[in-house]
């Protein structure tokens, strides 16, 4: 049964004391929506702390999208630390959210955000938290339409149960039209079921509980979603795509935190999409085609920005902002709109291909603390399987540049597992970054504080990409690998860093899995497991325990190895990227042949635009 | 170049739900605050590049004011009330600016200069008898120093020289406590920290206290013959 809309505040006060961090629970920042009139109610959920879920930019722009229709009203919620959790569970609290206190439950639509796999057991503790049921098929008539979209929906069986409804793609207009249909069924007094088979025909919008899984000789053990006869869904959902994107508000941040959250600085998406085809990149397969923002609406976008926020920083995002036709333009100008008043102009990652002297003059300002670049495998081949198109010299000619340019930390992003990796490429690693650290101790000097760190993930194959038929790396052999890269870093002035074996295998095993899946996040969240993206609180016992409770095994289902020509268990969802090509792809790796960017070259055949009505939308010349 | 910057001295609350918000977490509200404002501020010349402002001494995070104070500096000369009116307007109402005026921009930093503090709590709570804790208080003070956790790290405090005076009357709630502080280069009294330390004294003849509400209601500086100065 719904809850009653009403401000409970006061049953958090009393608690704020008690708990680390209080602020992570205030609201009233600078620039959030108070007024909450409704009397249509959404409430978008990031299922981690304040501090994690607040920068997210794609809920700032849903949350502006939806407060900016007329009748809607849009708050968040965030799930509390454990210690508020707990003292909420003692004295019956339920999840609230931030703008009205009032209870997730009296909301018509509670939203998620999936950003990682690691986020399951979040989603539902918020739930249960909120007290409303976690499956879909347990919900009342009254109960809020529970929805999800993010980046992670693209394998979402394991939490499909949960779901009453799944929006692929972009959410700018997609979320919109689930709430308009949502308000418009719940005013005639639809029944729940009809309204979820009216969510259906919304365009990008996957009801799971409309589809069946059905294992067959065409598919793998985990089988496929049919949509059931006479409900109407569609057999693939398509995602939705904003092909107008320089017509969306280029700011979509107008809350400013009281506390330092992780990226705490205003963000101007200056594209979005990326098309260098990285074979392993879920994102640059989903996210096509390539969008960008001229550079006249970046730059004064970002000068707006920071007035009407406060923020001495602006973060230029997307996929690959050294890309944008106009990065050297909007960079410069930006910087000489800013002079003088502390104000530092940044890019989260830069292209080793695309940082050239131009680009390493104008980052940052005159405050050059770190760069980093993802060069992603130590060896050439490598990099040619993976795709990454770029070579040492590329990586040694963006190193020098940044030294000389001032810059005197580096930080490289590499991956291990990468399909046909050997040892060899696996000790290419530590070389390439003593090679980067050589560089900059001639040209800075020996003592002036040169600083190359290494950061290796386990790559995880994820769906949709040219790799989602591979099986992952061993777990053991992960570890065997990883003691080999650190055995061979010579230089004792480079910091390696790893990520956790079994962080990756719990997040492997969950990117691979069906909708049985959600017998094991369940299972793992009744054992207790809880934000597992955090290396304090995730338990790798529990949830090998959980796996073995409902009969898998963690490394055998992550480490699986799917047929090319097996029905996958996500092949129901569509980004745009037709199977063939990402076939192709994998037959083009195995034979260490590149395949150059459609934005730079000509049309590679991935069938984004044909089939989503798009197009690239580049403003000036891509070098 | 600091000597042709304009220090402009504001006063501010801590006031609602933002009470618990930590220092550092004021100090980037009011920075942006100052941002959106638009003042002519000036900005530092180390690697960071930072905003030239100063605050007062750090509050417990759930205590409220009535009297907190930052200085800016400016590099042009505005109307305080302008200035005022720009920053009540870009500032989040629980850090409300209420007065704003040009002090010598030589006087000491602030957090050194404002040297004596009055705190207005209350203990909420039942069975708080203000004989019993004033005998509590005063034999706390006789200890000389008082030592206690703040966090993992233990620290200790003057009692002598940063307790100036504690009165406890009752209310309707519980108890109040009128307490007179100074801030010292050793260290300063934290209202909770005194309160603490006499329950633990009192035992179970202190009452049930639920909860201790601070608010600080006046900072001041003190100079060598005692006389205090106020800030604005």
């Amino acid at each position: 049964m719904r809850a009653k809309r009403e401000d409970l505040f006061p049953l958090i006060e009393p608690l704020l004391s008690k708990v680390e961090r209080p602020s992570r629970y205030l609201d009233h920042e600078w620039g959030a929506c108070e007024e909450q009139d409704g009397p249509f109610h959404v409430c978008l959920v990031y299922a981690d702390v304040y501090e994690v879920g607040q920068p997210n930019l794609g809920l700032a722009i849903l949350y502006k999208c939806i407060n900016a229709v007329e009748g809607m009203s849009c708050e968040r919620a965030y799930l509390p630390w454990t210690d508020m959790i707990s003292l909420m569970r003692e004295r019956g609290v339920p999840l609230l959210s931030l703008e009205c206190a009032a209870p997730l439950a009296s909301f018509d639509v509670v939203g998620f955000t999936l950003a990682h796999e690691l986020v399951a057991t979040n989603v539902l503790e918020t739930l249960d938290l909120a007290g409303i049921p976690l499956t879909s098929a347990e919900r009342a008539e009254d109960d809020p339409l529970v929805v999800a979209g993010g980046p992670s929906v693209w394998n979402c069986e394991p939490l499909a149960p949960v779901f009453d409804a799944v929006l692929l793609g972009d959410g700018e207009e997609g979320l919109v039209d689930i709430c308009a249909a949502i308000r418009d069924c719940r005013d005639v007094g639809m029944p729940r079921q009809e309204i979820l088979l009216r969510l259906a025909q919304v365009p990008g919008v996957y009801v799971p509980s409309l589809y069946d899984v059905v294992v067959d000789e065409t598919t793998t053990r985990w089988g496929k979603a049919v949509p059931r006869e006479g409900t109407g869904a569609p057999a693939v959902v398509r995602k939705r795509c904003m092909g107008d994107f320089a017509g969306t508000d280029p700011l979509a941040q107008d809350i400013v935190p009281y506390l330092g959250i992780v990226q705490d600085r205003l963000a101007v998406e200056v594209l979005r999409g990326c098309a260098r085809g990285c074979r392993f990149c879920q994102a640059g397969m989903t996210y096509r085609p390539v969008r960008e923002r001229p550079a006249e609406q970046v730059v004064t976008a970002a000068e707006e920005g920071l007035a009407r926020t406060g923020y001495d920083e602006v973060s230029l995002t997307s996929l690959s902002t050294t890309d944008h036709s106009q990065c050297a333009q909007i960079l410069h100008e930006l910087n000489a709109a800013t002079a003088g008043k502390g104000v530092r102009v940044s890019i989260p990652s830069q292209r080793l291909d695309s940082f050239g002297v131009e680009m390493a003059g104008e980052v940052a300002g005159a405050k050059r603390s770190g760069l980093t670049f993802a060069p992603e495998a130590g060896t050439q081949r490598l990099r040619d399987v993976i795709n990454k198109n770029v070579s040492e010299q590329d990586l040694e000619t963006a190193a020098t540049n940044a030294f000389e340019h001032g810059w005197r930390r580096m930080k490289l992003y590499y991956m291990m597992g990468l399909p046909t990796e050997t040892d060899e490429d696996v000790v290419a690693i530590p070389a390439s970054a003593e090679r980067v650290m050589q560089l900059g101790r001639r040209i800075v000097g020996p003592h002036k504080g040169v600083a190359v760190s290494i950061s290796v993930a386990v790559f995880v194959p994820k769906a949709h990409t040219p790799f989602q038929w591979c099986g992952q790396l061993w777990p053991e052999e992960v570890e065997r690998r990883q003691r080999i890269l650190v055995g061979s870093n010579h230089d004792r002035a480079i910091r390696v860093t790893y990520h956790d074996a079994g962080t990756s295998l719990v997040e492997g095993a969950v990117s691979k899995l069906g909708r049985r899946g959600f017998d094991l996040v369940y299972r793992a969240w009744e054992l207790g497991c809880l934000f597992d993206a955090w290396t304090s609180e995730f338990r790798l016992d529990l949830w090998r325990q959980a796996a073995a409770d409902v009969g898998l095994d963690l490394a055998d289902v992550a480490c699986e190895q799917f047929e090319l020509d097996a029905v996958l268990p996500w092949d129901h969802t569509s980004p745009g990227v037709s199977k063939g090509f990402l076939q192709r792809e994998w037959r083009r790796a195995m034979q260490g042949v590149t395949t150059p960017d459609c934005t730079r070259d000509s049309c590679q055949g991935c069938g984004v635009c044909p089939s989503l009505g798009v197009d690239n939308v580049v403003w000036g010349e891509r070098s | 170049m600091m000597d042709s910057l304009h220090r402009l001295r504001v006063e501010y609350g801590k006031d609602d739900r933002l009470a618990y918000l930590g220092h550092l977490e004021v100090i980037g509200t009011v920075q942006r605050s100052v941002r959106r404002a638009g003042l002519p501020f000036s900005i530092g010349n180390g690697f960071a590049r930072r905003m030239r402002i100063q605050f007062s001494q750090a509050l417990p995070v759930g205590a409220s004011s009535a009297c907190e104070y930052y200085d800016v500096y400016l590099e042009d000369r505005i109307d305080p009330d302008e200035a005022l009116e720009l920053l009540a307007a870009a500032t989040p109402p629980g850090l409300a600016p209420v007065r704003a005026a040009y002090v010598d921009p030589h006087q000491d930093a602030l957090e050194a200069w404002l040297t004596r503090a009055t705190w207005d709590c209350v203990l909420v709570g039942q069975g708080l008898a203000p004989v019993a804790w004033t005998r509590a208080t005063a034999a706390v003070r006789a200890k000389g120093s008082l030592r206690y956790l703040r966090g993992d790290k233990e620290k200790t405090v003057q009692l002598a020289s940063t307790l100036v005076s504690a009165d406890f009357s009752p209310s309707e709630e519980g108890l109040r406590l009128a307490l007179e502080t100074r801030n010292t280069p050793e260290g300063s009294l934290r209202p909770g920290v005194l309160v603490e330390a006499a329950r633990e004294l009192l035992g179970a003849e202190a009452g049930i206290m639920d909860t201790l509400r601070v608010r600080r209601v006046w900072q001041s500086h003190e100079e060598t013959d005692g006389s205090l100065v106020e800030p604005l």
